[in-house]
């Protein structure tokens, strides 16, 4: 079996067809998450040309596409009718497919006011371990029918099964955005802002931290209210920049176009208290850092050895998937293994066709 | 909830008991109000449950002395009809299933007796008294004591006045705004006799010309809770005669009381007098509900200021409704800051005899209730009802902040009378 | 194993004073809030700590006992239904809140700790748990979970699912498992997705952390009072469309808002057709302004009467009546049947016309009162059990109810679950591959379906005939 092996599958029966043809396969979209390679020995199935968007009613406010249809093209049908997905798919300029974001469980800053990816996906179709074309969740907004595998899908690494086609609910788009940064003398001072925004009553779509003391807040909403709301979030900051016109600047962001070219970029879930112990480990290092939502995920930019971060980020406790730079396993730091993930692995994929669960 | 109750088998009780029942929709939400199980945590302690319980016996489907025990450990304090949203009439379905199946159960001696005992004593102030002069003797044994002995002996009064009762006749002061007949009962006649005399001076004082029939007697409620329907009949047949017709009111000033006269129509369903009793009950008003309703003259200010915690009697509260006007009635008193306790919904284990009868759950509600006060940090507890003042006081003492515990009418009495309110030393 | 010998097993286990055997301790757990089904177990346990609820299903295990995890017994789908040959594992006990951290924003609490004490204890921090099922005074964080519980406020910030950051479960073999974390984010499979909604086929949920949010500096709630259903099903699709975001929009019909307003003297128009409940929730200025317009837009949508919450108390009792709008539709009939299916938003005009045809064509009255804004329909089909038939007209009803919502594109469960009731319909919107899938996950961690046996899953068509016979 060769390991560059690529299938294009142009339907859902080809695709079943190649699943239950290949000792191991390895589902790709458009490949953005460089680091996110096929385990061993699998033939890569790429799902590019399952794309298109299959029911979108905007009064609805749900729509349904093929997995490998690129979130750029969605976001794009989206602003037509003043909607948005509001967890800030990353790398969708890069051209990111909605099946890769699923599967890869990644949100951008935007996830902070209203939920991640997780906490928009309405339904799934996906081809399980024995080729069967599997629908699970729905087309509506609540439902509680069955268990409920399209979460399950996020941040499954096409290890469960493949992605066909994905439900998603979205919102409708705030008229006005804005920004306000805040720089504080050191790391500690900024962390403390972050706390205690994580704590108030604002209505925030985003808040980040960037070393060494830099907090960035986004406010959306009413072009009529923002003004006042901003000058609240200043008084209750002791000051800030406002930036109006920031679409740029988080795009910069959702797109990681901070993270120097061939370094390694990886998503650490962390929590707002503990940012500050892993700040401490990763300020000697030579690295890159972004704390997210909130404090609730740390982007750290790597240009070492990954072994080196592994090993630190096993010794706070802390775990992490690998999303650009070179390919390799795809978690880091705490070793993770419980029975119920095996459980879920074994009654999915019980030939174990899309590699094993890491 | 669907029923197989054979109706006509139960008499005139036996259409309300099942209506009661098909009220109820198992939705749970009475759970939460229930104190014995917020205590016990179990379905069968839980109105919802002994609904079921009740419903099944009624059917012929269980036992009631299977059901016995947990219907006997409803403390009839009501929170389930102020919570439920179905509207099912519980009342009506737990005094008469109460009467129904206190002659089928059979209870073991000791339950009797005490049971007995509790109703040859209570009702009737002499004995009353002399009981609870013996059981200050035996107080100093209290730790050597059977459990229920214990509770029992640890809600004896460190004083007792002398059992008194007010004039006849009590002209109002001023103009006449209204004539009413007091109850004076029989418990709180020798546990706290000046709670009615407070009573009758602050209806005085608001232009009440008040009578006190000679002929009255102990309003039944005590044998009514645990199901002695023909001795609360008894009871309440000699208030039928008492009372006149004509006044404007019959007054009550102990919650259990008022909650058991208003339930004189059920209590007669059926018999001959049941036109008399619906007609006495639908007169029957507690003394904060009727002052509030007629308008007080403004007390003067409290001489310091003063934090009082409002605990609602469940028998004011959930059986008779009355949860504004006593807090109204207290708002009208100046230097008087009055707060909510956390749970004030809540049972706090009184409820008549029963703190007798099942000491366990009556203290745990009792310890719970006085953590809830005193977390206020009040200078005085105010409550409508003198079981809620007994079992508030013991365990007030027993958590070492013996704060002083008033009825709403005393509260307005002394500020009448431009007095301060009694303070922990 | 007969009952014998299963009490003395469970007595290696319990205390005597936490088993309970006696015919009036089982009756009382023979239903839940779904009095339809009705099933006495062979003995009821009550656990005080995780320990002996990890020992007891392990004991379940071995001996092939199944067992049925009940918390406040809340369900509406059966959900907790006893099993006749089986046990029910009462958690009520278990009722500890274990750690609040109001900096990280969590709340680690046992299986049966009440949904509303968690916003409690959350209070005096500025924080509350959002998930608000009707029933929140009394239902469980763990019935919660197993049903992946909603509740009014569903639009903004969903459900359960999206409240739950981490679990530890016993599985029903025994074996006991932590995942998720502190984070809101994860890495890995959406385990705790899974778990949620799961039905108690998995096992019992022994700890759970929960997600705390931030309360609203403001809310305003609008009441608005129309003419016929079909207008406020319209209104809310203005709503929507306006691209406002409101934290809740419900619909209640005549039977229910006269139900409800019996109940708790909401305060709710008289006379209308239909009342619509859109409250708006977030920072004062913004509120403010998302106010004006949507008042704009419900007076355009034909409301005869608008009227908004004075102040929180008022607000409160808004809610009441609404919350305690099931219950009280008690009032109106002996029995009724809850029916929680979900259509599509633009469909909800044209489902609520098709269930009022039914209505009149079974002969049984409707009340109709559901999260509009989520398209989560709740039609209450008013019966009495005495009248020979009726029940069975009743499911009949339903059953086309839930056809509908599936023809519609929608789903047979908002937010009850499948439970016992609608395990029938299950196989009418999925197909067998899909439903293959399920059971061979449910096998994964219940290889003896020992685990709340008899839900969520349709049983084969002659099972079912044998069991009703």
């Amino acid at each position: 079996m060769r390991t560059d092996a690529v299938l294009k599958p142009s339907d859902v029966d080809s695709l079943r067809e190649a699943v239950r043809q290949q000792p191991r396969v390895w589902p790709k979209g458009a490949g953005t998450k460089t680091a996110l390679g096929p385990p061993e020995g699998a033939v890569v199935v790429e799902v590019s040309q399952l794309r298109g968007v299959l029911d979108y009613d905007p009064a609805e406010f749900t729509f349904t596409a093929l997995a490998g249809t690129p979130v750029r093209d969605v976001e794009q049908l989206l602003a037509r009718h003043g909607q948005y997905l509001p967890f800030d798919p990353p790398l969708s300029a890069a051209g990111a497919t909605l099946g890769g974001t699923l599967a890869s469980g990644l949100s951008g800053p935007g996830r902070y006011r209203y939920g991640g990816v997780r906490d928009f996906v309405l339904g799934v179709r996906f081809v399980d371990g024995q080729g069967e074309l599997v629908r699970a969740g729905g087309k509506v907004v609540k439902n509680a029918a069955g268990f409920d595998l399209a979460k399950l899908m996020t941040g499954s690494l096409g290890r469960l099964g493949v992605l066909v086609e994905v439900s998603f609910k979205v919102f409708p788009a705030p008229r006005a955005c804005a920004s306000l940064r805040v720089d504080r003398a050191d790391f500690e001072a900024a962390w403390g802002l972050l706390r205690a925004l994580y704590t108030s009553s604002f209505d925030l779509e985003a808040v980040d931290l960037v070393p060494p003391g830099t907090v960035w807040v986004r406010v959306a909403g009413r072009p009529e209210s923002l003004s006042t709301r901003l000058q609240r979030l200043r008084a209750f900051l002791q000051g800030g920049e406002v930036v109006e016109d920031d679409s740029r600047i988080w795009e910069e962001v959702r797109e990681f176009r901070w993270v120097p070219s061939g370094w390694t970029l990886v998503k650490v879930p962390v929590t707002p208290r503990r940012v500050l112990d892993l700040e401490r480990e990763l300020v000697p290092t030579a690295s890159l850092r972004r704390y997210s939502v909130g404090g609730n995920v740390a982007w750290v930019a790597w240009s070492e050895e990954p072994a080196a971060l592994s090993g630190l980020l096993a010794r706070l406790g802390l775990r992490a998937l690998r999303v650009l730079g070179p390919p390799g396993p795809p978690f880091l730091g705490r070793a993770d293994s419980d029975g119920f993930s095996s459980r879920v692995k074994q009654a999915l994929d019980p030939a174990g066709r899309f590699g094993p669960y890491p | 909830m669907l029923h197989e109750i054979p109706v006509d088998r139960y008499g005139a009780v036996g259409r309300r008991m099942a209506g009661a029942v098909e009220a109820c929709v198992h939705c749970g939400f009475c759970l939460a109000a229930c104190p014995t199980y917020r205590v016990l945590g179990e379905e069968m302690d839980s109105p919802r449950g002994r609904i079921f319980l009740m419903k099944e016996v009624l059917e012929g489907h269980l036992q009631p002395q299977e059901a016995a025990p947990f219907v006997d450990r409803c403390l009839g304090c009501f929170g389930c009809v102020t919570a439920c949203p179905s509207g099912v009439a519980y009342g009506e379905l737990l005094t008469p299933y109460r009467e129904y199946a206190s002659a089928k159960v059979r209870r073991p001696w000791p339950d009797r007796l005490l049971r007995w005992l509790a109703m040859e004593t209570l009702p009737h102030p002499a004995r009353l008294r002399a009981a609870l002069g013996l059981a200050r003797l035996v107080r100093p044994a209290a730790p050597y004591l059977p459990a229920r002995l214990r509770a029992m002996v640890s809600l004896v009064p460190d004083r007792l006045s002398r059992p008194r009762r007010p004039a006849s006749t009590v002209a109002a002061a001023g103009a006449r705004r209204a004539r009413v007949a007091v109850l004076v009962g029989c418990v709180q006649r020798v546990l706290h006799p000046e709670i009615h005399e407070a009573t009758v001076r602050v209806l005085a004082r608001n232009g009440v010309e008040v009578v006190v029939p000679d002929q009255q007697g102990c309003c039944g409620a005590l044998a009514l809770h645990v199901g002695e329907g023909v001795r609360a009949r008894r009871l309440a047949r000699r208030n039928l005669l008492a009372f006149p017709e004509d006044v404007d009111a019959v007054i009550t000033d102990a919650a259990g009381c008022g909650s058991a006269m208003k339930e004189y129509g059920l209590l007669f369903s059926g018999q001959p007098e049941e036109e008399q009793a619906r007609k006495l009950a639908a007169r029957v008003q507690d003394v904060s509900e009727f002052l509030n309703g007629l308008g007080i003259e403004t007390p003067p200010p409290l001489p310091a200021p003063t934090r009082a915690v409002y605990q609602d009697a469940c028998h004011l509260l959930h059986a008779q409704g009355v949860r504004d006007a006593p807090r109204r009635l207290l708002g009208a008193v100046g230097n008087l800051e009055v707060v909510e306790p956390a749970e004030a919904e809540l049972c706090c284990g009184s409820a008549g005899t029963y703190s007798l009868e099942h000491p366990d759950v009556a203290a745990e509600l009792g310890r719970r209730k006085v953590r809830g006060l005193l977390d206020t940090d009040p200078d005085v507890v105010v409550t409508g009802n003198v079981g809620c003042m007994v079992q508030i006081r013991a365990h007030l003492r027993a958590a070492g902040r013996p704060v002083p515990v008033l009825h709403t009418v005393q509260v307005l009495d002394l500020a009448y009378r431009g007095q301060g309110l009694p303070r922990l030393a | 194993m007969d009952r014998a010998r299963v009490l003395q097993g469970l007595r290696t286990l319990y205390p005597e004073s936490r088993i309970l055997t006696r015919p009036a301790e089982l009756a009382a757990y023979e239903s839940d809030a779904l009095t339809a089904f009705r099933a006495r177990p062979l003995a009821v346990v009550l656990p005080e700590t995780r320990e002996e609820v990890v020992a007891t299903v392990r004991w379940c295990h071995r001996h092939g006992i199944p067992f049925v995890a009940r918390g406040s017994g809340t369900s509406l789908s059966g959900g907790s239904l006893p099993v006749p040959e089986g046990i029910v594992i009462a958690l009520n006990r278990l009722n500890r809140i274990l750690r609040l951290d109001p900096e990280e924003r969590i709340a680690v609490v046992e299986p049966g700790v009440v949904n509303l004490d968690v916003s409690r204890a959350a209070a005096p921090f500025g924080l509350y748990y959002a998930p608000d099922p009707s029933s929140q005074p009394v239902c469980t964080i763990g019935g919660n979970v197993a049903f992946n519980s909603g509740g009014a406020h569903c639009l903004k910030y969903g459900m359960t699912s999206n409240h739950v950051l981490a679990l530890e479960v016993v599985l029903a073999d025994g074996e006991v498992v932590r995942f998720g974390g502190e984070s809101l984010e994860g890495v890995g499979p959406d385990l705790v997705g899974l778990f949620v909604g799961s039905e108690g086929l998995f096992g019992i949920a022994l700890e759970v952390t929960l997600r705390l949010v931030p309360k609203p500096e403001a809310y305003r709630t609008v009441l608005a009072a129309y003419r016929s259903l079909e207008a406020a099903g319209d209104a809310v699709a203005q709503v929507v469309a306006s691209g406002l975001l409101p934290g809740a929009v419900e619909i209640m019909d005549r039977l229910s808002i006269e139900a409800a307003e019996a109940a708790v003297h909401a305060g709710y128009p008289e006379d209308a057709a239909a009342l619509l409940i859109v409250e708006l929730e977030g920072e004062e200025p913004e509120v403010e302004a998302e106010l004006a317009e949507l008042l704009e837009v419900v007076r355009a949508s034909g409301a005869y009467e608008v009227r908004l919450a004075r102040d929180e108390a008022d607000r409160q009792r808004i809610w009441k009546g609404r919350k305690g709008a099931f219950s009280a539709v008690g009032r109106l009939s002996p029995d009724y049947l809850v029916q929680d299916g979900v259509v599509p938003r633009t469909q909800l005009g044209t489902a609520l016309a098709e269930i009022e045809r039914l209505s009149r064509r079974y002969g049984l009255r409707v009340a109709n009162v559901f999260h509009a804004g989520d398209g989560n329909l709740h039609p209450l089909i008013l019966y009495d059990g005495r009248q020979p038939g009726q029940l069975q007209r009743a499911e009949e009803l339903a059953g086309e109810i839930l056809r509908l919502c599936i023809r519609l594109g929608g789903s047979i469960t908002g937010e009850h679950g499948v439970g016992m009731e609608k395990r029938q319909y299950l196989a009418e919107m999925f197909s067998e591959p899909d439903l293959e899938v399920m059971r061979r996950l449910r096998r994964a961690m219940d290889p003896g379906e020992i685990a709340n046996r008899g839900k969520m899953f349709p049983v084969p068509q002659k099972l079912e005939a044998a069991a009703a016979s």
